[in-house]
């Protein structure tokens, strides 16, 4: 494939996926259809951050929720308080907020590997859900915030369906180009190092320890922009949102997908959506389901979905 | 605050440290043999208070439940230990996704089986007053809690340095393979490992029961105190799960009386000082952190 050709078709794709709503509006359940892709997007955000630092750091976070929580709070509440729905404010407020938080938690984590990382980005994150769960006054608690504002762009109102779906596109399309670049960059291929062998790593005269935390933070900063994405299509912030279940969804999300690939956690964030959105009204144990598959894909392919296709297609062509 | 406030908050945060202290003794043996962290402990403890409110419900005995609760809790230890786990021998972090999947599985069992409402188990006959204690009533339950904790962590104690089970666990704690070469099961050794650690996790579930109840999410609160006292004590060693409930339990139970709603940011704090001045927690020997 030439170049232009591949750029040609990546184009075609890019602009199919955000004019959805509109070329897919013959269908009788083309409303339905654009919810869930929608949902499905962002937590495709979601996933492609967590996935930076899974599959390329090496650090496999089981926190990640805490920053698109953190992101989805500060959204809401600086549309509340502040009685703006203009997106700089309230995604800036969701960035900023995320992106301190991850620091905070950063700071802690990243001088711990493998099963401890884990752990420790688990119990974080979880006393971030905690408090979360009990600042009423602040974050609704149990009941969640309600009613927040979708979002405009100077004159320009996106409370329609159609234009929230559009925001959520393109700004996936934004996120899934940024990572692309920096997975490619001396950045990304430093952080695979990192992960490969953080001795050598240091002896070539790499900050290791601030790789990874910058790699924790921008992966919290993305997660926080999903976050704010998700308070404005649902114009509503759970406290599940910064729980543990958010955090093992995003991790299920990108081992089914694929670690280390961009597709992977895309394609990961649409099969567990469909489990947990289509499958689950359909029948009452759809987490025991999604439970099994996680068990099946960890057993029998961890590469996931994206692993275990290209290793047919390698010995197809072979 | 008053002194007759403080000595019943202590007893509290006492009562706390003992559940914790039997919650996370199970987690570190795990961890200490397998280096697997159980991440669904917290959903064993769930099941075990749940079997125990169907074994009280059928025979009246508290008792019973939690003799039956702890064995049932062994025997899907023993299933899945060779099921799952074994598979992944040597690949910890896979073990501890799998373990995750696992969670999934029974605490959405659970929902389906007994529901998702709130549930309570009433202490046992004899157990359900309270006493006069310094200037108060205090429940007599939350007294035995303590008094069980501590039984039980002499009796651990006793069968980790006296026994041949436990001089095998030591020895596979400090180095598995090595047990192995010299000719014991590490494979059965291992299992009963895993078992054990479900039975005690399903023991605190019953005993904690009738203090906290039983509800949705009650597996993750669990998971995640259990987590904390295991960092903040030392991973692997029975003195760091002692250590770290001793430590966790008050923490929490005083946090909660001075900051209210944000009483986890003292634990979150406590958790934050340990890895920055003692990452291998106060007793243990691992480092989780550089």
């Amino acid at each position: 494939m030439t170049r232009a050709l591949r750029f040609g078709l990546v184009a075609i794709a890019v602009a199919a996926l955000i004019t959805f709503p509109y070329w897919s509006a013959g269908w009788e359940s083309s409303r339905f259809a654009t919810t869930v892709l929608r949902d499905v997007l962002v937590f495709a955000i979601f996933a492609l951050s967590l996935d930076l630092l899974i599959g390329r750091a090496g650090m496999p976070s089981l926190g990640h929720a805490a920053f698109f929580g953190a992101g989805a709070y500060a959204a809401g509440i600086a549309s509340q308080r502040l009685g703006t729905d203009q997106l700089p404010i309230t995604m800036g407020a969701a960035i900023l907020v995320a992106t301190a938080l991850a620091l905070i938690i950063g700071a802690l984590v990243v001088r711990s590997e493998g099963i401890f990382f884990l752990m420790l980005t688990l119990a974080l994150a979880q006393i971030v859900f905690a408090i979360a769960f009990q600042w009423t006054s602040v974050t609704g608690g149990s009941n969640g915030l309600s009613g927040v504002g979708r979002p405009v762009i100077g004159g320009l109102d996106l409370t329609a369906a159609d234009r929230m779906y559009v925001l959520v596109a393109v700004v996936f399309i934004a996120v899934a180009l940024l990572l692309s670049r920096i997975v490619g960059s001396p950045y990304g291929r430093a952080l695979v190092g990192v992960r490969e062998n953080e001795r050598r790593m240091r002896a070539l005269g790499y900050d290791t320890t601030r790789l990874r935390l910058s790699a924790f933070v921008l992966a919290g900063a993305i997660a926080g922009v999903a976050g704010a994405l998700s308070a404005y299509s649902l114009r509503f912030v759970s406290a599940q949102d910064v729980g543990i279940a958010t955090s093992v969804r995003g991790f299920v999300m990108v081992l089914i997908g694929g670690a280390g690939s961009l597709f992977g956690p895309v394609l990961g964030a649409a099969v567990v959506m469909y489990i947990e959105r289509v499958l689950s009204s359909a029948i009452p144990v759809a987490e025991t389901v999604l439970g099994l598959v996680f068990v099946a894909f960890v057993l029998l392919a961890r590469q996931g979905i994206v692993g275990v296709g290209l290793a047919a297609w390698a010995r197809v062509r072979r | 605050m008053s002194a007759e406030l403080v000595f019943q908050q202590a007893l509290n945060g006492l009562s706390f440290g003992a559940l914790l202290f039997i919650l996370a003794a199970g987690l570190s043996l795990v961890f200490g043999m397998m280096d697997v962290v159980n991440l669904a402990h917290g959903a064993f403890y769930m099941l075990g208070a749940y079997v125990a409110l169907s074994v009280v419900q059928r025979t009246g005995s508290f008792w019973l439940a939690m003799v039956v609760a702890p064995l049932a809790l062994a025997a899907l230890g023993l299933v899945l230990e060779p099921l799952l786990l074994r598979r992944l021998r040597g690949r910890h972090l896979d073990q501890v996704l799998l373990t995750i999947g696992v969670s999934l599985v029974v605490v959405d069992q659970i929902g389906v089986v007994w529901g998702r409402e709130v549930r309570s188990l009433a202490a046992p006959a004899g157990l359900d007053g309270s006493v006069a204690l310094y200037g108060g009533d205090y429940p007599l339950y939350r007294l035995f809690v303590i008094g069980f904790g501590v039984a039980l962590a002499a009796l651990l104690s006793y069968v980790y340095s006296r026994t041949k089970v436990g001089m095998r666990i030591r020895a596979g704690v400090e180095d598995a393979e090595m047990l192995g070469a010299l000719g014991v099961d590490t494979d059965r050794l291992f299992a009963l490992t895993f078992a054990a650690g479900a039975a005690l996790a399903g023991l605190a579930g019953v005993v904690a029961a009738p203090v906290f109840g039983l509800q949705p999410g009650m597996d993750l609160d669990a998971l995640l105190y259990s987590l904390v006292v295991v960092v903040v004590g030392g991973l692997g060693t029975l003195g760091g799960a002692v250590a770290g409930s001793v430590l966790v339990g008050p923490a929490d139970t005083f946090g909660k009386v001075v900051f209210q709603e944000f009483a986890l940011a003292v634990i979150f704090a406590i958790v934050a000082l340990v890895l920055l001045l003692k990452p291998t927690g106060l007793l243990g020997r691992i480092r989780i952190a550089r």
